[in-house]
């Protein structure tokens, strides 16, 4: 891990307690991802994967009691959630919401729009715009009727996964957090969205993959796989950890995790 | 001391002929008054219209964004057979503004029809009111109403009211009614937020996608100045 050691974080988590409602669910995270890496999550449900990636993200029902979070040496945590976007940190939930009346074509170029405002770039008008969306649709393998489509109204609980990897795809973050992406795909979708993922890896950028499954992880070969039990990280190692999850299940971690 | 307000009191009548179409589009944006209710103008108008003619139709937009307190429900008298009333509207009210406003679609002749899409937003202290009558007389044959009224909340201290009055004389009508009451959702807002957007453009995004059917009817100069004046009186609405 020579190399690893040359390059300096792009996000630094440590000792991360967060809450929500007034229980502790995150209970001391530690995780170090530097640029050009993919990191797997993995655990059981209620570890808390999707609150360590809703409290990246920013969201105002969560709140963090201890620790702190740098990205790229800034520090994330007092950051407003639309300044942690601009900046280039990306969450694709779990559960993405529907916005009625207003269409995918739209939502993504106000998007689009405001992440360059934020870096001194112009901004792009609605044929401009098209132009340079058609690459990242036909990579996700769709036709321009999702575009007019209202953003995730309607949609199949597959279709609402592939339109946050379009938006991904289209506002290309330095770091991705990509919150059960591949639950509720099928094989075939499963395979579009993972070469997406896999196309848009860059020495520059990094993502992490919260998943339930190693499914995901045979297209997407993870640098680092980490266990998130009960808002810890109990065990951290490289790709065969994942095989050994998908034979062992977690218990054997959890009791390890309990004796130590 | 005395306060002070202004009082808008309009009258419209408009009168559809055989095949005629009138389609009379309003967008409102008097002073509301300031954050503790103090001045603004008082919008009391009346505004009414007859399908007289074989055919004929009638259809009112309007975008209420300003004044201290509207009262306002253009209707539709539909006398000539096949003849059709329509009424789009968006309100909202800020601060302490309220609006009440609604329609009143009068069926009396043959296969008439009207449709009622309502669209009200409340935000800071602003209460909205939905009030409005579809009536289908004995000899309307074959009538038929849709309505939609959906309100949203923006905020724990606004209130929305729906009072809706149909009466049928006829047994052919047809009535269908849809009311929704949605709060703006925390997700939602963050779900813009996380993609980049200011919490003003994603209340913006949001309530104009809420309004979407209504502005889809008006003109599209009317359009855009409406989207923008929504902007400014939600200002400051949401953190
Ligand atoms: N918004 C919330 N309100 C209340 N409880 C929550 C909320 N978000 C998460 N939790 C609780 O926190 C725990 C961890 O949930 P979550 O982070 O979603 O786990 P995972 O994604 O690993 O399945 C669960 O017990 C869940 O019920
Ligand atoms: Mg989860």
């Amino acid at each position: 891990m020579g190399e690893r050691g040359r390059k300096h974080a792009m996000l630094e988590i440590k000792n991360l307690h967060a809450s929500v409602e007034g229980r502790e669910i995150l209970r001391g995270v530690d995780l170090t991802v530097r640029a050009g890496e993919v990191h797997a999550i993995m655990g059981p449900n209620g570890s808390g994967k999707s609150t360590l990636a809703q409290v990246l993200g920013g969201h105002p029902a969560y709140t963090v009691a201890e620790g702190s979070v740098l990205f790229e040496g800034k520090d994330l945590l007092a950051m407003k959630p639309e300044d942690r976007a601009r900046e280039g940190v990306f969450v694709a939930f779990q559960y993405p919401v529907a916005i009625r009346g207003i269409t995918n074509a739209y939502f993504l170029r106000s998007a689009v729009n405001a992440i360059r405002k934020h870096r001194g770039e112009e901004e792009l008008g609605p044929v401009e715009f098209m132009d340079r969306l058609e690459d990242k649709l036909r990579v996700i393998g769709w036709d321009s009727s999702y575009l007019s489509r209202p953003v995730n109204e309607g949609f199949s609980g597959g279709e609402k996964k592939r339109n946050e990897i379009l938006q991904m795809a289209v506002l290309e973050p330095k770091l991705a957090i990509l919150d059960e992406t591949d639950s509720g795909l099928d094989i075939d979708a499963l395979k579009t969205v993972a070469h997406t993922v896999d196309k848009l890896r860059r020495p520059d950028n990094a993502t992490v993959l919260v998943t339930h499954y190693y499914r995901i992880l045979t297209h997407i070969a993870p640098d680092f796989v980490h266990v998130l039990s009960d808002g810890r990280i109990v065990k951290s190692g490289g790709k065969d950890l994942a095989l050994e999850l998908e034979e062992k299940g977690y218990d054997w971690i959890r009791e390890g995790a309990a004796v130590a | 001391m005395r306060d002070e307000n202004q009082l808008h009191a309009a009258v419209v009548e408009l009168v559809a002929l055989d095949n005629a179409t009138i389609k009379y589009s309003t967008i409102q944006n008097w002073y509301p008054g300031d954050e503790e209710g103090r001045g603004g103008i008082y919008n009391f108008v009346t505004k009414r219209g007859k399908c007289l003619g074989k055919d004929s139709k009638i259809s009112w937009t309007q975008v209420e964004t300003g004044s201290a307190i509207t009262w306002k429900y253009p209707g539709c008298i539909l006398q000539g057979d096949n003849s059709i009333g329509e009424f789009y509207s968006v309100a909202v009210t800020n601060q302490r503004q309220q609006a009440d406003t609604g329609t009143k679609m009068i069926h009396i002749g043959k296969n008439t029809r009207s449709t009622i899409v309502s669209k009200g937003i409340s935000a800071g202290r602003g209460q909205n009111t939905y009030r409005g009558l579809v009536k289908i007389l004995k000899g309307a044959e074959h009538a038929r109403n849709y309505s939609q009224c959906d309100s949203m909340l923006i905020g724990d201290q606004c209130g929305a009211h729906t009072f809706p009055y149909i009466d049928v004389r006829n047994s052919t009508a047809i009535m269908e009614h849809e009311a929704s009451t949605s709060k703006i959702g925390e997700d939602q807002i963050f779900y813009c937020k996380q993609r980049g957007l200011s919490a003003e453009d994603a209340v913006g995004m949001i309530v104009n996608g809420f309004c979407r059917e209504v502005f889809k009817e008006l003109p599209m100069e009317f359009a855009v100045e409406a989207q923008r004046l929504l902007g400014i009186s939600l200002e400051g609405s949401v953190g």
